[in-house]
């Protein structure tokens, strides 16, 4: 390969495949579909320390909700009310509830409610904000002097206020009631995301490049704008599921949200803090308490993770 | 060079496009939920140009000087304010909805950014074959991946690398990549926007030529927009000078690099530095004083005159028009248009 | 600007590390001196050897031009010149930087400082982002002398509207209290090079200073640049990739590649015949605006990445010269001597190609 003939008489055929050959050799066809921006993400995710254990508390707390009975044998119908706020022991390790209820089958059955309320929130303030925000975002123009005026005005209600006021009207103390005030309370911070995320993404010179191909706005939205511009709402939806679990045991607390019979998280929280400074009964509030702000931890650290994976400024 | 004299020959074709006093004027507004206008910005303002078949025809002028916005109306992402848009005697500047994304097929741009021109969620094998998917008549499904590849292959890239994603390829291969999108309609014209301006030195040449063997290759018809006046010289045969929206001189590439008469296109070459220290001193140098004035309130008159050495009362009063001056055969937009050639050696 | 002090001389030799002082300048040695300075960074897919072994020197009244692509290290060397480095990831791992015989890299942090305010200044190519937003260009300029010379405000005032005037801002006294987003681009840049000019420093550093500016202003930035090194006799390092506008202003000329030098030479014999492969492909593979109907000649692929640099020569992969020596056997920088430019220029003339006498007889 002592080749000064292949440089040869300047320019041959050469110059049109110039740098064509020039890939870092080595990696086959088998690997490359992984190797989306997607992919890359994941991969350094599943390399941190602390998404790892985020994820473990969070998929634990949600096997717990799914399925509880395999946290647990013991029935929390099964009540004896004479033993009630009796402390830890005798085969009750984390003691028992005010009812004489077994505390640890109660907090696993309580995450139920918890964790539905909260996913099924986080999923509705998603959506209408998903669409809210490209709607706004895509289309500017009057779409969007609407959508933000009205983004701005349910911004402007202090959230817990209005949840309260919402659900004192409604009298409703219901999962769905607590689900919707959540949701009408929550959207316009994802539209907000969403909308900034879709106007730096819509001018992107790829837009154009499809537009100036003749591709439809749905065309657009659906394969050039949302996958870029979703990651953030990616995070911003992890970050709302743990608080949402704690907006749930608020409003409980508060006397406005789940009660009983329903046993959640909030509802056990409120019964907790009846007895929490009555030596010995302090079990009563730590138990479900300490399991909220865990799981509550949980999210926010792994939107904390994915925001690192997902920011592409970082790379 | 066997190039410049095939084009050369071919520039007497048939006219593929034909732009008629194009203007394009964007509002300025104030308020939010009530807008009133206040002005406008005058980004293009009267534009008369034709391209023939086979031919490039280059434009330059500095930031601001509305390029980008003309580049932006011949592929109808922007809607002219007047004037037309006509692509082998249709005007497409008034199409809409089916018959315009029709029309789109035959006009295609190449963008500047080789890192924002592509999607980056998208394989390369998405990317180009999306063409294909908004306009599926041009390809059954159980063909476009043969036609991919072969697109990647006239592009110089290799066809199994289908699967991979942008950022596993560089700027100069990135951009191979948004000439094949453009390609893959099989259009008659390619509007090329600054293509090769965020390109390193040696990876411009790469881009330039395969641009160039391209175009011998398929009989495409050029736009070519650029800063670098040295790219276009390479490239184009034909040469338009913009500045603040208007067209001030067009001509041959011998017409405007060798004998201008307009003094911005003067000013605007003697400004272009030469790779050759021997040449140090020894060319005749004109420096502009100032900036451009803004598009949204431009001069009176003669648009230029505001930085002009030969300006005189009538640059203020009469807007000068296009037409061959000063002796020369080629048009030029200036009162006292006269030729003066400022590239080469003088002494 | 990332002020990060941290030149962080990593593995200082030898226990104690001595500082040198700034007083012991030696007015008769070279104004700068840079040997064998190396800089890396240290990433998590492994360490980039931005800077390896740079060479090059500057006196008083003259132009240096550092050329080369991105990421070829122009513009990490200048920072490490500085003492800008970003570190980490980037540390200064060897080598001088010898201002008048004084090693920079071996100074303490403070009087680290205090040369780089005084001696060495940098202009940078985006002119928006170095200067502040939320103070006007007048105010900034001032401070320079109220924090460094301890001026009053009103005298910082009067020295901010006589450096507005060196750099031919028209109607100075007006302007000194606008805003930079009220000036265009090319009157940012020369408000940024009356802010370097300041301190009256004996080297300038220009990083791509008008890579971000239209021709025609270009051309005037370029003119000011060179008619101030003139009349303040400093010295000048250009760094750009634009081979036209060394022609027009250095004097001499180092080519970087891939963290390297790989040619350096008077800029009159370098255009004439270039001594090493990269520069002549360079320079054949860039259009004139003054010549019709050129043949560009092409570099194939790509350079290589700086975590995993090839054996041997840098350039070998995509070298039309290349041969199995050049795989094996790093270059040095050989002494050059042509028919054309013998080394009577001020510079001795070197190559780091093995067979740069073929590719000048070519």
């Amino acid at each position: 390969m002592t080749d000064i003939q292949s440089a040869g008489p300047l320019g041959q055929p050469g110059p049109l495949h110039g740098e064509a050959t020039s890939l870092p050799p080595g990696d086959g066809p088998s690997t490359e579909r992984n190797a989306s921006l997607w992919a890359d993400a994941w991969r350094e995710l599943i390399r941190n320390p602390v998404f790892v254990l985020s994820s473990v508390a969070v998929l634990a707390v949600m096997s717990m909700a799914l399925a509880p009975w395999l946290w647990t044998s013991l029935d929390p119908q099964d009540c004896e009310i004479e033993l009630g706020r009796q402390g830890p022991g005798g085969g009750h390790f984390f003691g028992m509830t005010k009812d004489g209820c077994d505390m640890y089958a109660s907090v696993i059955y309580g995450s139920r409610p918890s964790i539905a309320v909260a996913v099924l929130a986080t999923l509705g303030v998603v959506l209408v904000g998903i669409l809210t925000g490209i709607l706004a975002g895509y289309y500017g123009r009057w779409v969007d002097a609407i959508i933000s005026r009205v983004v701005d005005i349910v911004m402007g209600l202090p959230f817990l206020l209005g949840a309260i006021t919402l659900l004192a009207l409604w009298r409703k103390r219901e999962w769905y009631a607590v689900v919707a005030v959540l949701i009408v309370l929550g959207w316009p911070l994802v539209t907000r995301i969403m909308r900034a995320s879709v106007l730096a993404t819509k001018n992107m010179d790829y837009v154009q490049a499809a537009r100036s191909l003749g591709a439809s706005d749905l065309r657009i939205i659906t394969r050039h704008v949302l996958p870029n511009a979703i990651a953030p709402v990616i995070v911003v939806a992890t970050i709302a599921l743990g608080s949402y679990v704690a907006a749930e045991a608020t409003l409980s607390f508060l006397g406005v949200g789940l009660r009983p019979p329903t046993v959640s998280w909030g509802v056990l929280i409120t019964h907790g803090t009846q007895w929490a400074l009555s030596p010995g009964h302090a079990y009563l509030l730590l138990v479900p308490a300490g399991l909220l702000v865990v799981t509550v931890l949980a999210f926010i650290l792994m939107g904390d993770a994915l925001r690192d994976a997902l920011d592409p400024k970082l790379r | 060079m066997t190039h410049a004299v095939t084009s050369g020959g071919m520039s007497a074709g048939e006219v593929v496009l034909e732009v008629r006093d194009l203007v394009k004027y964007f509002p300025i507004t104030r308020g939010v939920v009530f807008k009133r206008k206040i002005g406008e910005v005058k980004a293009v303002d009267g534009v008369n140009l034709q391209l023939r078949r086979g031919e490039t025809l280059g434009v330059v002028g500095e930031s601001g000087c509305g390029k980008s916005t003309f580049a932006k109306l011949l592929v109808s992402l922007e809607k002219p304010t007047s004037g037309g848009i006509s692509v082998q005697g249709q005007d497409i500047s008034r199409l809409r909805g089916r018959e315009l994304t029709r029309a789109r097929r035959n006009i295609q741009m190449v963008f500047q950014d080789p890192y924002t021109s592509l999607n980056p969620r998208m394989t390369v094998g998405d990317i180009i074959g999306e063409p294909f998917a908004i306009h599926p008549d041009v390809a059954p499904p159980q063909d476009r991946r043969r036609r991919v590849q072969e697109l990647l292959d006239l592009v110089g890239l290799n066809p199994d690398h289908i699967n991979r994603y942008p950022h596993q390829f560089s700027g100069g291969q990135r951009q191979r990549i948004g000439i094949a999108r453009s390609l893959a309609l099989k259009p008659e014209i390619l509007i090329c926007d600054e293509p090769v301006s965020a390109l390193d030195v040696s990876i411009q040449a790469q881009v330039v030529n395969l641009l160039e063997g391209l175009q011998d290759e398929l009989g495409l018809s050029y736009i070519f927009i650029a800063h670098d006046l040295s790219v276009v010289r390479h490239i184009a045969d034909r040469v338009a000078v913009m500045y603040l929206g208007k067209v001030v001189e067009v001509g041959t590439d011998l017409d405007i690099y060798d004998h201008p008469t307009h003094p911005y296109t003067q000013a605007l070459l003697s400004a272009v530095p030469v790779p050759d220290p021997a040449l140090r001193g020894h060319r005749d140098q004109i420096v502009l004083e100032g900036d451009v004035p803004s598009p949204a309130n431009p001069p009176s008159g003669c648009r230029f005159r505001t930085r002009c050495w030969k300006a005189q009362e009538i640059c203020a009063t009469d807007v000068p028009a296009l037409e061959p001056r000063g002796g020369s055969d080629h048009p030029s937009a200036c009162h006292f248009a006269e030729e003066r050639d400022v590239v080469h050696a003088i002494d | 600007m990332t002020n990060t002090d941290t030149t962080a001389t990593a593995a200082p030799k030898g226990r104690g590390r001595r500082h040198t002082r700034l007083a012991d300048v030696d007015p008769s040695a070279t104004l700068l001196d840079v040997r064998d300075l190396k800089v890396e960074f240290r990433t998590r897919y492994g360490i980039a050897r931005a800077v390896n072994g740079v060479s090059f020197s500057v006196e008083a009244g003259e132009t240096l031009a550092i050329l080369g692509e991105s990421g070829c290290g122009k513009s990490v060397t200048a920072q490490a010149i500085m003492g800008i480095v970003d570190s980490p990831p980037g540390f200064v791992t060897g080598g001088e930087v010898r201002y008048r015989g004084v090693d920079l890299l071996k100074l303490s942090r403070q009087e680290r400082r205090k040369a780089r305010a005084d001696r060495l200044a940098m202009i940078f190519q985006d002119a928006l982002s170095a200067l502040n937003p939320v103070f006007s260009v007048g105010f900034q300029l001032g401070e320079v002398f109220r924090f460094h010379r301890g001026m009053s405000r009103a005298d910082a005032r009067k020295k901010a509207i006589e450096l507005l005037d060196l750099v031919n801002i028209p109607a100075a006294r007006q302007r000194v209290s606008d805003y930079p987003h009220q000036f265009s681009g090319g009157m940012r840049q020369r408000v940024m090079i009356a802010m370097a000019l300041a301190l009256d420093p004996d080297v300038l550093i220009a990083d791509e200073p008008t890579t971000a500016l239209d021709v025609t202003v270009q051309a005037q930035i370029m003119n000011l640049l060179a008619e101030l090194q003139r009349d303040l006799n400093m010295g000048m390092i250009l760094i750009t990739h634009d081979m036209g506008v060394v022609a027009d202003v250095a004097d001499k000329i180092s080519v970087m590649y891939a963290g390297k030098v790989v040619e350096r030479a008077d800029v009159h014999d370098i255009y004439a015949d270039p001594a090493h492969p990269y520069t002549k492909a360079l320079l054949e593979s860039i259009p004139r605006v003054d010549l019709k109907g050129q043949q560009l000649n092409v570099i194939k692929g790509l350079p290589p990445a700086l975590t995993d640099l090839p054996r041997g020569c840098n350039f070998a992969p995509r070298c039309r010269y290349a041969r199995d020596r050049c795989r094996e056997d790093t270059p040095h920088l050989y002494q050059v001597t042509t028919p054309g430019g013998d080394g009577s220029g001020r510079t001795p003339r070197g190559s780091a190609c093995h067979y740069w006498e073929e590719v000048v007889a070519q």
